[in-house]
C-alpha cells in the first residue's frame, strides 16, 4: 500500500505572507477572504472535467455539489460580482490555502493572490499585475525570477484572420488553450472525414457550391420533415450550419498548407518583447495579415512595463506560450526561480476577460490577475 | 481467528439469474439455508466457503476494499468505480453472459455528428455559442471522463444521472450521454444514436479477485477448487467431443484438424486401431465431421460435454499472476 500522502505542510499564513497581503493592501488592493467551501460548478464549468479528479468534493443534503475551493480567482470573481461594486473597477488581493490533489506536493496549499476588475486601461493594469508578482518573489529574496510571457490575443487574432473554415478555427484555438506547445502538434492535426460524410457525399458536394442562405433553409426544412425538433440544446439550425460547414470542409483532412506555414512562421517567433514586436510586424506585413490592435496593445504594454523599471530584455516573451487554460484572453505570465529549485511556477497570471460573462455577468468586463505559490517561495530559502 | 473465505454475487437484476445459472453449471450450487430472502448464502458441497448476495455497485466496493475474496461483477461497473482497476483487483475471466457496451450516444438529429473528432467540435462550438459547456448524463463519470480525454475533448460538463439517463436529451437535462446499451432499442426509442468510434467498452460479467484480500495457503486451495470447476465448466462449454474410429485415422489427419478447425486431442493421438477423440469448438463440428468421413469414417460421435477437467488450471494460474 502506498504511504498516507502528506496532505499540508502549513497551519497557517506565516509572517512573511501576511507582510506581502499587507503590501498589496496599501497598493490598493482591498483584501478579501471568500469561503473555503464554495459550489463545484463554477470551477468544472470553467476550467472542464479533468480538474474534478484533482477536487475535493462533497454534496450537501439537498444534492448540491460543493468543494474546498481549488483555486481563488473564481471565488473572488464570484463575490465581485455579488458586491455592489460588480461593473466598477475594483482590485483585490488575498491569502488562505487552496485543495487540489497533487502527487509529489501537498494538496492543502497557500497561495496568495491579485484580481483586477473592470480597468479599462488594459496595457497599464497588465503591467502592473507583472510588476507586483515580480515584488511577491522579491518578497521572498529573489529579485531576478525568470519571466515568461505570452499573449493568447495575438494568436486569436492571426487565426481570425487567416482563410479557413470555422471548424479550423474553432480547432486551432482550443489546441493552443489546451497544449502548452501547438507547434508540434501541427502535424498530427487534422480533421476526420467520417465514414458518413462519404455516404453523404453527392449531396453535400450539391450544397457546397449553392446559395448559402437557399442550402441552410434546405437542410432546416429536411429536419423539420423528419419530424426533427430540438433535442439537447442544439438548435435545428445550428445542425444545418454545422452541417453545411462540413460540406465547404469537403474532403480536406489537414490544415492548408499556407495557412500551416504562417502558423509555423507565427508561432517560431520569440524573444524578448521589442525584439519580438519587431518581428511580428515583419511576419503581419510580409503575410498581409492585419494584427495591428493586438500588436498595438502588446507594445504599449511593453511600453508600460519598461515605465515601471523592468529590464525588458530580460522578459521571455514566446508567441506560443499559454497557460493552459481557456478562460484567458490575452497577456499570461509565469516566474520561475532560475535555479528551478522549486517545481514549477512560483506566480502566475494573466487577463481572463471572458471570464465574468460565463459566471453571470451580463456585459463583459475586463479582469487580470495572478496567484503566488507560497510555500515554494517560502522553501527556495532553505534549498539555496 | 478463521475468517470465511468470501464469493460475493450480484443479489438482483440481470446479472443474478445468469449467474446462478453460470455457478450451477459448474457444479458450485449456490443455498440459502436460512431463506431466500437471506443474503448470506453457501456452496452445497462445500464447506467453508460464504456467498454475500449484494447489489452488483456493492459486489465492487467490497473487492475494491478486499472485503471479499472473489466476486461476479460487471466489467463497466469494475472499471467505473475502482480508478486504480489493476492495484486493487484480478479480472480472472469473462463469464460469457451480460454482455452490454457502454457507449457514447447523441440526438439522431445531430446528422453532422459520426465521430468523437465531430463531436468534439461540436463541443466546442457549442461553448462558443451559449457560453456554457455541452452536459454529458451519466453514471459511468470517470469512464466517460477519461475516454473523453483520450479524445481530446475538454469542452463538456458531467451530469451524474442516477436513472432513465436516455431521457435526460428529451427531458432538457443534457444535451448527450454516456451509458450501457444491450440492443440499442432503448437508444432509438429516445431518438438518440451511437456514435461509431464512441463504445467506451464492451462489458460482460467477469469473475473478479481482491488482492487486498487475505490470500494465505487455505484461501489459495479454497480458490483452486472452486476455479477448477469453474475452469472445467468453461472449457467444456467451449468445445463439442468428437469420436471416431477408422483405419486411416493417423497423425496426419489429428494435424491437419488441429490446423483447419482448432480441435485438440485431449486423450492423446489415434491408437493403433485409428480411434480418435477430439475436442472440437462447436462451430466447426459440421465441417470435421465431413472431413472425418472423406477420410474413411464409417461413424463421427458428436456429443455435449460435462467437464473437462485438466491438471493444468489455467483460472487458478491467472489469479495466482495477478496476486503475485
Amino acid at each position: 500500500m502506498p504511504s498516507a500522502p502528506v496532505l499540508s505542510t502549513s497551519a497557517a499564513p506565516d509572517g512573511r505572507a501576511e507582510a506581502l497581503l499587507a503590501a498589496f493592501d496599501r497598493a490598493g488592493y482591498a483584501r478579501v477572504a471568500p469561503a473555503i467551501l464554495q459550489p463545484a460548478e463554477p470551477f468544472l464549468d470553467l476550467s472542464g472535467e479533468d480538474i474534478r479528479k484533482r477536487m475535493y468534493l462533497t454534496t450537501d443534503p439537498q444534492g448540491h455539489e460543493l468543494c474546498l475551493r481549488p483555486d481563488l480567482t473564481i471565488p473572488v470573481s464570484r463575490h465581485y460580482l455579488a458586491s455592489p461594486a460588480a461593473g466598477k473597477a475594483q482590485s483585490f488581493c488575498y491569502l488562505g490555502p487552496v485543495f487540489r490533489h497533487r502527487e509529489s506536493e501537498p494538496s492543502e496549499f497557500l497561495q496568495a493572490g491579485i484580481e483586477s476588475f473592470g480597468r479599462p486601461d488594459t496595457a497599464a493594469a497588465d503591467a502592473e499585475m507583472l510588476a507586483l508578482g515580480i515584488e511577491a518573489t522579491a518578497h521572498y529574496g529573489l529579485d531576478q525570477p525568470d519571466i515568461r510571457v505570452g499573449d493568447v490575443a495575438l494568436f486569436s487574432a492571426l487565426v481570425a484572420a487567416l482563410d479557413l473554415a470555422p471548424a479550423w478555427k474553432r480547432r486551432l484555438i482550443k489546441d493552443f488553450n489546451h497544449k502548452t506547445s501547438l507547434a508540434h502538434d501541427l502535424d498530427r492535426l487534422t480533421i476526420s472525414v467520417s465514414r458518413a460524410r462519404s455516404d453523404y457525399q453527392g449531396v453535400l458536394a450539391a450544397l457546397a457550391g449553392s446559395d448559402p442562405k437557399g442550402a441552410h433553409a434546405l437542410v432546416t426544412d429536411l429536419l423539420s420533415i423528419a419530424g426533427i425538433t430540438t433535442v439537447g440544446g442544439r438548435s435545428v439550425g445550428e445542425i444545418a450550419d454545422r452541417f453545411l460547414e462540413q460540406a465547404a470542409l469537403g474532403a480536406q483532412t489537414s490544415l492548408p498548407r499556407d495557412s500551416r506555414t504562417l502558423i509555423e512562421k507565427f508561432l517560431a517567433i520569440r524573444g524578448d518583447p521589442d525584439e519580438a514586436a519587431a518581428d511580428l510586424r515583419a511576419f503581419a506585413r510580409d503575410a498581409g495579415i492585419a494584427l495591428d490592435a493586438a500588436l498595438d496593445l502588446f507594445e504599449s504594454r511593453t511600453g508600460f512595463l519598461a515605465a515601471r523599471g523592468l529590464d525588458i530584455g530580460r522578459i521571455r516573451f514566446s508567441t506560443a506560450f499559454g497557460r493552459g487554460l481557456d478562460y484567458y484572453t490575452g497577456f499570461v505570465f509565469e516566474l520561475h526561480d532560475p535555479a528551478a529549485r522549486a517545481e514549477g511556477q512560483l506566480v502566475a497570471g494573466g487577463r481572463y476577460d471572458g471570464l465574468l460573462t460565463r459566471l453571470g455577468s451580463a456585459r463583459a468586463i475586463a479582469a487580470v490577475g495572478f496567484a503566488v505559490w507560497i510555500e515554494r517561495l517560502a522553501a527556495l530559502r532553505e534549498r539555496s | 481467528m478463521t475468517t470465511p473465505f468470501v464469493i460475493a454475487v450480484p443479489a438482483k437484476g440481470r446479472l443474478q439469474a445468469n449467474m446462478e445459472a453460470f455457478f450451477a453449471r459448474a457444479g458450485l450450487e449456490l443455498v440459502k439455508p436460512r431463506g431466500v430472502r437471506d443474503y448470506r448464502g453457501t456452496i452445497a458441497d462445500l464447506p467453508g466457503i460464504e456467498v454475500a448476495h449484494l447489489s452488483a455497485a456493492e459486489v465492487v466496493d467490497l473487492l475494491a476494499q478486499g472485503a471479499v475474496h472473489l466476486g461476479v461483477t460487471g466489467e463497466d461497473l469494475v472499471r467505473e468505480k475502482i480508478p486504480d482497476v489493476d492495484e486493487r483487483v484480478v479480472l480472472i475471466d469473462a463469464l460469457g453472459f451480460g454482455q452490454a457496451n457502454v457507449a457514447v450516444a447523441v440526438p439522431q438529429a445531430w446528422i453532422d455528428v459520426h465521430s468523437m473528432a465531430d463531436l468534439d467540435d461540436v463541443a466546442t462550438a457549442f461553448r462558443l455559442k451559449h457560453e456554457r459547456k455541452m452536459r454529458v448524463a451519466t453514471k459511468y463519470a470517470n469512464l466517460t471522463r477519461s475516454f473523453f480525454s483520450t479524445h481530446g475533448i475538454t469542452d463538456y460538463r458531467i451530469v451524474e444521472s442516477a436513472g432513465a439517463t436516455e431521457g435526460a436529451p428529451a427531458a432538457g437535462t443534457a444535451e448527450l450521454i454516456v451509458d450501457i446499451t444491450t440492443t440499442g432499442a432503448t437508444l432509438a426509442a429516445n431518438a438518440l444514436k451511437v456514435i461509431e468510434d464512441g463504445v467506451i467498452l464492451r462489458s460482460q460479467a467477469n469473475l473478479v479477485a481482491a488482492r487486498a484480500a487475505k490470500w494465505d495457503e487455505a484461501e489459495r486451495a479454497t480458490a483452486r477448487l472452486v476455479l477448477d470447476r469453474i475452469a472445467a465448466q468453461t472449457r467444456a462449454r467451449a468445445f463439442r467431443e468428437v469420436r471416431t474410429r477408422f483405419a486411416g485415422c493417423d497423425e496426419a489427419l489429428l494435424a491437419d484438424a488441429k490446423q483447419q478447425f482448432g480441435v485438440e486431442a485431449p486423450l492423446g493421438g489415434p491408437t493403433s486401431s485409428g480411434m480418435l477423440t477430439l475436442h472440437c469448438p462447436p462451430e466447426h463440428v459440421h465441417a470435421l465431421a465431413t472431413l472425418l468421413r472423406e477420410k474413411g469414417a464409417e461413424n463421427v460421435v458428436v456429443a455435449d460435454l460435462g467437464y473437462v477437467f485438466s491438471r493444468a488450471n489455467p483460472l487458478y494460474a491467472k489469479l495466482e499472476a495477478g496476486l503475485a
